[in-house]
Order: C-alpha cells, then structure tokens, then sequence
C-alpha cells in the first residue's frame, strides 16, 4: 500500500505536464473545431523563447517567463488564429487537420534555425531554486516539480473561474455551442475565437516553460513526443470536458510510475509496456472510449457532406492542349532519363533515383488522401513494414528479392487493412490519430526488436539479380513507378474510385445506392499500404539495407505535408512531390541555406491546403491552363459547357454550395 | 504591340526554360570532371606530379560528412573545425608535398541522408580523403567509402567501421555488447559494492547494458543490484527507479543513454539522497558539466584520448590546445577527433611518400602499429584493430568530476591512460601511459 501511494505520487508532476498540454488541446478544439497538432511545437516554441531571454540575455526570472509565457505564447496564438484558422472555420476537418499538420512540421524547424546550431545547456527553471528540496512526509519534491503542481493548480482553477465567471468565459462557451447564434446576439465570435487561441497557446507556452528544464537542453523532439501522451489525455477527455484533461493527463503519468514500480525491470514485459503505454492508451482510448465519438459528431447538419471535388485540370482542357502537354512531359521525362543514363554523376542519378522511389511511396498518399479522402499518418511506418518483411524474408530463407518484394508489400496491405478494421470506426481526425499512435508504437517497440528491424545493425537488403548496377537500378525503379502510377490511375478511373467519390460526398447517401463503405475504406487503406511497402522496399534496395532512419514516425509527417502541398489527387501530384523531396535539399544548398529550410517550406507549404485542396501546382496549372486557353484560338479551347480550367476558383470543398464541373 | 510584346515574352520564357535545363544537365554532370589540372609544374624537390582525385599542384582537397543537424544539437559538425585546425597548423610550416591541405566539403546529412551525402562527396567534390566523418547513428555510406577505396577518417562510434581496411577511426573496431574488465575495476577501485545500470529500450543501448551486466558477471568486483534496460527514449522521470536502487542499496551507477538522461537522473540521485556516483561512458563535455557539474560531483567519465587536463602534455595535445586557441574555439570531444583524424591523414600522406595515392595512403596507415596523433591518442594498430576488436592492451583515460570540472583519475602523476591486457582479470594491476 505505501508502494502504490508512493508510485502514484511520483507519477502527478509529470502527469500535470502531460495534463497542460492536454488542457491546451481541449481548449482549441473546443472553441475552433481544431485539433491542434502543433501544440507541441507551440510549446518548444516558449520553452526556446524562455531559454533565450533567461538564459543567454541573463533576464531575471520574472520577466523572462513573463515574456515566454504571457506575452509571446498568447501572441503567437493570436497570429496563428488571424493569420491561418479564422479561415478555416467552416474549412472540412481534413483542411484543419493539414494545416496543424503543416504547423507541426515548420514551427519547430522555425524555432531550431533561431536557435542556431550551438548546445543549449543550463535551462533553469521558473522556482527560486530548482534544486531545492521539500520534503512531506516520506516524499521530497525539487523546486522544478513544485513549480509544475503549483502552476497547473493555479492554471486550472483561473480557466474553472474564468469559464464560470468571467463575461469572456462565457461567451466562449456560447460560441462553441452555436457560432452563428452567439454573433445574433452581438457577440463578436471572430474575437472570441482569437482570445480562445490566445488563452490556449499561453497554456501551451506553460507547460514547455515547466517542461523545459527536465531537460539537459532544448530539443524539439522531447516536446513533440510529449504530445503523444497529451493527445491520450485529450481524447479521454472526449476532447470536450477540460476537467477530465486534467484527470486524463495524471492518470497517464501515474500509470507510468506504476508500471515502473511494478513491472519487473529487464522484463520483456517491462521493455515493450512501459515505453509503448502513450501509445497504447491513445490507441485503446481512440477505439474503446465510449464518449468519444458521440461527443465529436457535429451538429452542423452539412457537415460530412463534400461536394465532389473539381476534376483534374488535365481533365478539363482542350485536347491540343492534352496532347501538346503530354507531348512536353514524355520529352521533359526522356530527356531526363537520358541524362540520367548518360550524363548525370552516380549522385544525380541517386537522386533521380530516389525521387522515383518517394514518388511511389507517395502515391500511397494520392491513394489514402486524394481519393479516399482520409489522413494516414503512417505512410512512412508501412514503407518501413515493406522494407523489413522484405529483408527478413530474404535474410531468413534465402528467397529471391524481387519477388520477396512483393511479398513485402502484401505484408503491408494486410496489416493496413488489419488496422483499417478499428481505425474506421474513427474516421476522420481520429482515424489520423490512430495511425499516428501506431507508428509511435511500431517505431519506438517493434522495430528495436531482433524480429523486425534487425536490431542493432540495420538488415542487409540485397538488389534483384542483374540490377547492381546503379543505372539498371534506376530504369527498375521507373518501371516500378510506372506500373504503380498505372494501378493507382485505373483504381481511381474504375469502380473503387468513384465509390471514393461518392463516400467522400455523403456516405449516407452512397449506402443507399448499395456502396459497401467499409469494403471499400479497408480495400484503400489496404492498397495504399500495399503500395508504400513496395516502395520501401525499393528504398532499402537502393541503400543496400533496411535502415529504421528512413522509416521514422516524423517522415510520416513530413510525407503528408509535401504531398498534399504539391498535389495530393493525382500520379503528377505524387512524382512532383517525389523530386521536390529529393530536389528541395540542393536548391536550399544552391542558395546557400540549411536543409532544415524544406520542413519550413513544404511546412507552410501545407497551410494552404485549405485554399488549394489539390495542391498547390494543380491551382497554379489551373490559372496556366485558363490564360492559355484564352488566348488559344476559338476552335480549340475548351468547351463553354465544362466552365473551362480556372473558372470557377479552386476553393476549400465545404465552402463550396454547389458543385462545379464534372469530369468529362 | 501587346501582340508582339506577349510573344517576346513567350521566346523569353522558352529560352529560359531551355537555359534553365542546360544548367541542370552542366550542373549534374560536373563530378565527372577532372580533379583539376595535374600536369604539375613542381617548384621544389618534394611535389611531384600526382595524378589523384583532388590533388593539385598546391592543394590536397579534402571533405568530410558529418550529423551537422542533429535532434540532440550535438555539435557533431565541429569536427570540421579540429581537422581545419590541424590543417592549419600544418599549412603554416608550408603543407605537404609543396601542397596546402583544405576542407572543400562539409556535409551535413542530417542524420537520414548519409549515403546520399557520401555520394555527394565521392562524386561531386573532387576529393583526395573523407576527413570528418561524423555520423552517429546512420553510417549507411560506409560501403560506397569502402568501395571507392578512398583513406576516410572520422569518429568511430558504431560499427560500421568494423572490417573495412580504407577507414580508419579515432579507435580501432568496437565490439558494443562485450564484457570488459575495466568498467568492474573501477568500481573496485573505488569501494563501490552495488551497480545499478540503467538504458534505454532500443537496441543499442540495451545491448551496451548487456555488455556491462555480462562484465560485472564475468569480473565480479560488484554486484548488479539494479538493472532496467525498459526506460522510454526521452525519459526525464526515474523517481521510480531511484526509489528502487536507493532501496536495493545501489553505490554505483552506470548508463548507457544521452545527456538528458544522465542529468534527470543526477538529480534525482540528489533528490532521493542517494549515496551513489555515475559512470559516464559519453560525458566529456566541459560546457555540458559545467553547467550541470553539482549534479555529478565524484562521477567518473570515460575519455576515449588523452584529456585536456592531463599533467603531461605530449606534443599532440599542446598542438592541438594551441591551434583551437588560435582559431578562437572551444576545444571538444568532435574538434578532437577532427584534429585526430587530420593527424592520421597527414601520418598516411607522409608515410605513402611525395607519389603518394589514395591506396598508398591507405597501404602505408596499414601497415603501422601505432598511430597515435603525437600522444593525444594512446596508440592504435592497424595491423589488427580494423577487425580486432579486443586489442593485446586497450588503453583508456578517466576523469573524475570535481566542482564541475575535469580532473585526472586513477592514474600516477605524469600518466594518462590505464591500459588493461587482453586477457587481464581484476587480480592484474594495469600499467599507466
């Protein structure tokens, strides 16, 4: 009994940070509908600004965390409230789920470059001294861990009273009942929005500022895998009730205290419970959680109602116009296969080569986000699950690679269609959580194992017989690349494609005409994981191993970013973002900036996914295709009757009433 | 006349577009170009006409690929600045060969490209020797270094070093996971009774854990009585753990985790009231210790050379301090290892010879038996320790931290290194260099 109770009170301080965050989580979505991902990033974010001002410019501490967390924090809310989600208030769930996505991936890459590249030791903490020893009883606090209870305490009873009390608190409640109600009886919902942000980023600037010095120095990582256990706690929270945040943000950190004192310490049990349970509690939370779907259905009776979107524009223009592009593109591509073949150093063709191997994993995106409209956060995860089937197999038994490939990718079509199971139970932003949460786990527990990703040394991948060389490679790739673009082009043309269509308008409405949507939402899933193993495995035979580097959680991340930045419905989507991934690095080099910069680029890139749900190339081939076809000569431009490419502006699919064009 | 003016336009943007793809094409195509011109006009006895990537009549070019960005902000990328150091140094008394060394390629592979970077640097940048080779957790260009048979120089951290005759690191192989005597004769140096050992649950770590359960079993001069290799990755919490160590009467601790790690539980240590020191195997950071030194006051850290405190200083340590004095930097454990491995290059270009090649280089460092950066190493054979991880004597230095600052321990005055025989027990008394 002493054990448990000391257990449980070693887990509350650090269960209150993960409860900060979790709070800060609750707040925006409550009140903006967004589920803020970049919430970590927010909070390094502060902790970087505190460090700064403290640290380096020797401020005292009262000011420094004054600055960090009442001034800065609240600001960069406000900014990031005018500047990107007041306009995504009636936006579709998936275009506020990219842009926190795009923020997730910028801000901290932001935050690091201000940095600078130089250590950061020696944050100190916001108590007179951090080291100072209380001691009650049996159990000794440090002046850090007091700072972390006094703050949360004091943080949630001013949020109780202001809620309760204050005009504002008010007013923000009725705002996320009804916005439209609330502006009918004279209340600005603009700015209550925006004191919304404020209050919540400065929750945000709290915890980092807490958090910051349980760290030898700041790094982005620590506070971004912290959200992990904060997104747990939100979604016990049924990302509605801040008091259960609070609840669900200490029962983690308990949970972890308990698990540490229990479980036997070398245990098998031990090593792959006790750093999984984040994971593991947001998985199970996100499947079993009574209240959490029913809290989350909107009362909006549009909502979950997407027009179709706007066909292609290469679907729309004139066929001279189709003919004369395709014409360049083949040209631009075999001029470019030539070179690479003739011309082109070993390192530019391992760059074209790899461009052609992302592009095909990326097509797994143009698969799961461009036709079956969901955001998977594990695309990098299932690359991964490709790779190490494929090498284990061949490491085990000896088999042929080429189609051990194959293989391999069916391993990660039926695991994806194994998680689709529950996760579409979820659909939407929790359909993406949950993937998140499994990448986590598959990262941080089942690739360290022997079994999976080969443990201490990444496994060995051998190339197929007779491609050694590197430009037989290459063709290979291509080939591969083709076929995929093929299968993903004839899906989306066929039956499954317009079912997609159909699911992404109205699912009710496509039940009632008999489209089985779970048939179909497991077959993409499926197909889109099948199609990011195949290409891991081509990565790792490019590299020579199966390295768990390249198939980290983040790039998970940063493969939805570019993709849906550069076009995420299309082949072309896909193998622009396939050489930009590649491509972006050398001209950062070129211009003489770190590559740190493509995060910050294709980072903001994402922000305007909301603007451009194609991407942005498709908007820009749009206005390319209208100026031209104005000044085409009458016989050959397009047809007054399909509203002409650029017609109508590409917009947000919920802003549109009605839909516009069709796909000829 | 808007017309025409359109049409310029168009031509404009055509020619651009044309231009924009021909730069493409010269630009992907200039690795393949010559390493400049060397048709050598020799102005003095000692430069002949080499005909090797990156040499010149008066240049040796060399480049280097290291983990400049990094999620630890490790200051990986300065072992560039300890190889220009030495570079530095050397090109004052008028190079090698007639020819001044130069760094023309610091690549950063941001943990995840390092083939793609090795590449870079094997066929873009025109290069004699890799030097600086920095890359901590990702060394997957080590085959096409091995391949191309360039000499390649770097800190040697994993083991991706191990078997490849044309690399050559700060220390010979590695074998992470071995039983070794000396972490168990310093615990019995010091008194200590109880280890606890504490790592993270991924692989490496884990198996560096091992490796130090497996030595404290085979030399049992202390007895393991607390071991957890289950801490998540990013941890900062080991309340619990110290709890259970403070309990199991733990006096000695050992880890194998970063520096966030090791300071969480230094404090927690503290907190706890914990009568126990650390071993530190990666903690020979000055900046680092004196910021967080009441932390571990005691501790001892493993230095993989000669430290900076050490009474005697050898040539190559005196050098070494006073050309990071001149080039205004702070000496640390990357820039060491930048100078080390500038020291073994210039070693290898002198034994090969003024016709020197890449191969000769790499023949002639293979052939000695003890290359030791003038004293600020303890000596490496490369005879043997490409592949032989378990060397006839393997020398170490220690420091013990006093007020946040390094002192020398476990040695006599005027040594620095305590040096263990393969085969050597607790019962053996190691000999000082």
């Amino acid at each position: 009994m002493t054990d448990l109770l000391t257990y449980v009170i070693k887990g509350v301080p650090l269960g209150c940070v993960f409860a900060l965050l979790a709070i800060g989580l609750v707040l925006t979505y409550k009140t903006s509908g967004v589920f803020n991902l970049a919430f970590g990033a927010q909070a390094f974010l502060a902790a970087a600004v505190y460090y700064d001002v403290r640290v380096r410019h020797g401020w005292p501490t009262l000011p420094a965390f004054s600055f960090a967390v009442l001034v800065v924090s609240p600001l960069v809310g406000l900014l990031l409230e005018r500047l990107i989600f007041r306009y995504l208030r009636t936006a579709s769930p998936l275009a506020k789920l990219v842009s926190a996505l795009g923020l997730l991936v910028a801000l901290p890459s932001i935050v690091q470059l201000w940095l600078g590249k130089g250590q950061t030791f020696g944050v100190v903490g916001i108590w007179w001294d951090d080291n100072a020893l209380y001691r009650f009883g049996d159990f000794v606090l440090d002046g850090k861990q007091m700072a972390i209870l006094v703050c949360t305490g004091a943080a949630v009873v001013a949020l109780g009273l202001l809620f309760r009390y204050a005009p504002i608190g008010l007013r923000m409640r009725a705002v996320v009942e009804s916005p439209r109600m609330t502006e009918l009886a004279g209340v600005n919902a603009d700015r209550v929005g925006g004191f919304s942000w404020m209050l919540s980023s400065l929750f945000a600037g709290l915890a980092g500022v807490l958090l910051a010095p349980s760290f030898a120095q700041l790094g982005a990582n620590d506070f971004t895998t912290l959200l992990v256990a904060a997104i747990a706690a939100a979604a016990f929270a049924r990302l509605t009730s801040i008091p259960l945040a609070l609840l669900g943000g200490i029962l983690l950190g308990v949970g972890q205290a308990l698990l540490a004192g229990y479980l036997p310490p070398a245990s098998l049990l031990a090593r792959n419970l006790r750093p999984s349970l984040p994971f593991i509690a947001l998985f199970l939370l996100l499947l079993f959680w009574p209240g959490l779907r029913t809290a989350t259905q909107s009362k909006d009776p549009m909502a979950g109602v997407d027009p179709p979107p706007l066909p292609p524009a290469a679907e729309e223009r004139s066929h001279l116009l189709t003919v004369g592009t395709r014409v360049f593109g083949v040209v631009v591509f075999g001029v470019l296969v030539l070179l690479s073949l003739t011309t082109f150093s070993s390192y530019w063709l391992l760059i074209f080569t790899q461009a052609a191997v992302y592009s095909t994993i990326f097509l797994s995106i143009t698969v799961i986000t461009g036709m079956g409209g969901q955001v998977s956060l594990a695309q990098a995860t299932f690359a991964g699950i490709g790779a190490f089937a494929t090498a284990q197999i061949v490491d085990t038994w000896g088999f042929a690679v080429l189609p051990t490939m194959l293989v391999g990718a069916l391993v990660a079509a039926v695991i994806g269609a194994l998680l689709a199971v529950p996760a579409l139970r979820l659909g939407g932003l929790f359909l993406s959580l949950g993937t998140l949460a499994f990448a986590l786990m598959f990262q941080y527990v089942l690739v360290p194992m022997e079994w999976v990703g080969g443990g201490l040394t990444p496994l060995e991948m051998p190339r197929p017989a007779g491609l050694d060389d590197d430009k037989a490679f290459f063709l290979f790739c291509i080939a591969v690349l083709a076929v995929v673009s093929v299968i993903v082009i004839l899906i989306r043309k066929g039956t499954t494609g317009q079912f997609l269509d159909a699911l992404r308008g109205s699912e009710v409405a496509a039940q009632s005409i008999g489209i089985n949507p779970v048939r179909s939402k497991i077959l993409v899933f499926a197909v889109s994981a099948g199609i990011a193993g195949l290409g891991g495995a081509l990565l790792s035979m490019q590299e020579g191993e199966a390295n768990p580097v390249r198939f980290e959680y983040t790039w998970g991340l940063f493969f939805v970013v570019i993709v849906v930045t550069l076009g995420a419905r299309t082949v072309e989507g896909a193998i622009n973002a396939g050489l930009g991934f590649m491509l972006m690095p050398e001209v950062l080099k070129w211009v003489g900036l770190p590559a740190s910069w493509q995060f910050v680029v294709f980072g903001l890139g994402a922000i305007t996914y909301a603007k451009y749900p194609d991407g942005v190339l498709e908007a820009n081939k749009r206005k390319s295709l209208a100026f031209i076809d104005r000044h085409l000569p009458k016989r050959f431009r397009t047809g007054p009757d399909r509203g002409g490419p650029g017609a109508a502006a590409p917009v947000a699919p919920a802003d549109v009433a009605v839909p516009t064009g069709g796909a000829s | 006349m808007e017309l025409v003016g359109m049409r310029t336009r168009r031509f404009a943007r055509v020619l651009a577009l044309l231009g924009a793809l021909a730069m493409v094409g010269a630009a992907c195509s200039n690795a393949e170009s010559d390493g400049a011109s060397k048709d050598s006009n020799a102005d003095s006895e000692a430069t002949k006409t080499v005909d090797q990537p990156g040499v010149t009549d008066d240049t040796i070019r060399v480049g280097g690929v290291a983990s400049i960005s990094n999620p630890l902000n490790a200051p990986y990328g300065d072992i560039f600045t300890g190889v220009k150091a030495y570079f530095d140094m050397v090109n004052s008394e008028g190079g090698i060969y007639g020819r001044k060394l130069e760094v023309v390629s610091e690549r950063d592979d941001q943990i995840a490209n390092n083939l793609r970077e090795v590449q870079g640097l094997l066929s873009q940048d025109d290069v004699f020797a890799a030097v600086g080779m920095a890359t901590i957790f990702d060394f997957s260009g080590a085959e096409e270094l091995e391949k191309a048979g360039i000499p390649t120089f770097g800190w040697n951290i994993n083991e991706d070093w191990t078997g490849k005759a044309n690399l050559f690191g700060n220390a010979g192989a590695l074998c992470i996971g071995c039983p070794t005597v000396d972490l168990p004769w310093i615990a019995q140096e010091l008194g200590k009774k109880k280890v606890g050992i504490l790592a993270y649950g991924v692989s490496n770590s884990q198996k560096c854990a091992e490796g130090m359960r497996d030595s404290f079993e085979k030399f049992p001069s202390a007895e393991v009585g607390f071991y957890s290799d289950s801490l998540s990755f990013g941890t900062t919490d080991f309340s619990v753990e110290v709890g259970k160590m403070k309990d199991a009467g733990v006096d000695f601790v050992t880890t194998c985790m970063d520096t966030n790690a090791v300071l969480a539980l230094g404090k927690e240590l503290r907190k706890q009231d914990v009568d126990a020191i650390q071993y530190l195997p990666n903690g020979y950071d000055q900046e680092f210790m004196e910021a967080n030194g009441e932390f571990f006051e005691d501790s001892i850290v493993r230095v993989p050379f000669r430290p900076y405190e050490s009474q005697t200083k050898t040539k190559g340590l005196r050098d070494y301090l006073k050309w990071m004095k001149k080039a205004g930097k702070t000496p640390n454990e990357s820039t060491t290892y930048g100078w080390i491995n500038a020291s073994m290059l210039l070693e290898g270009l002198k034994a090969a010879g003024p016709d020197f090649t890449q191969q000769k280089v790499v023949d002639a460092l293979n052939q000695k038996t003890d290359v030791d950066a003038d004293g600020l190493l303890s000596g490496i054979d490369w005879t043997t320790q490409h592949d032989d991880a378990t060397p006839p004597l393997a020398c170490a230095a220690y420091v013990k931290v006093t007020d946040g600052k390094f002192v020398s321990a476990f040695v006599p005055k005027g040594k620095a290194y305590v040096c263990m025989k393969e085969k050597a027990t607790l019962d053996d008394e190691p000999t000082y260099e």
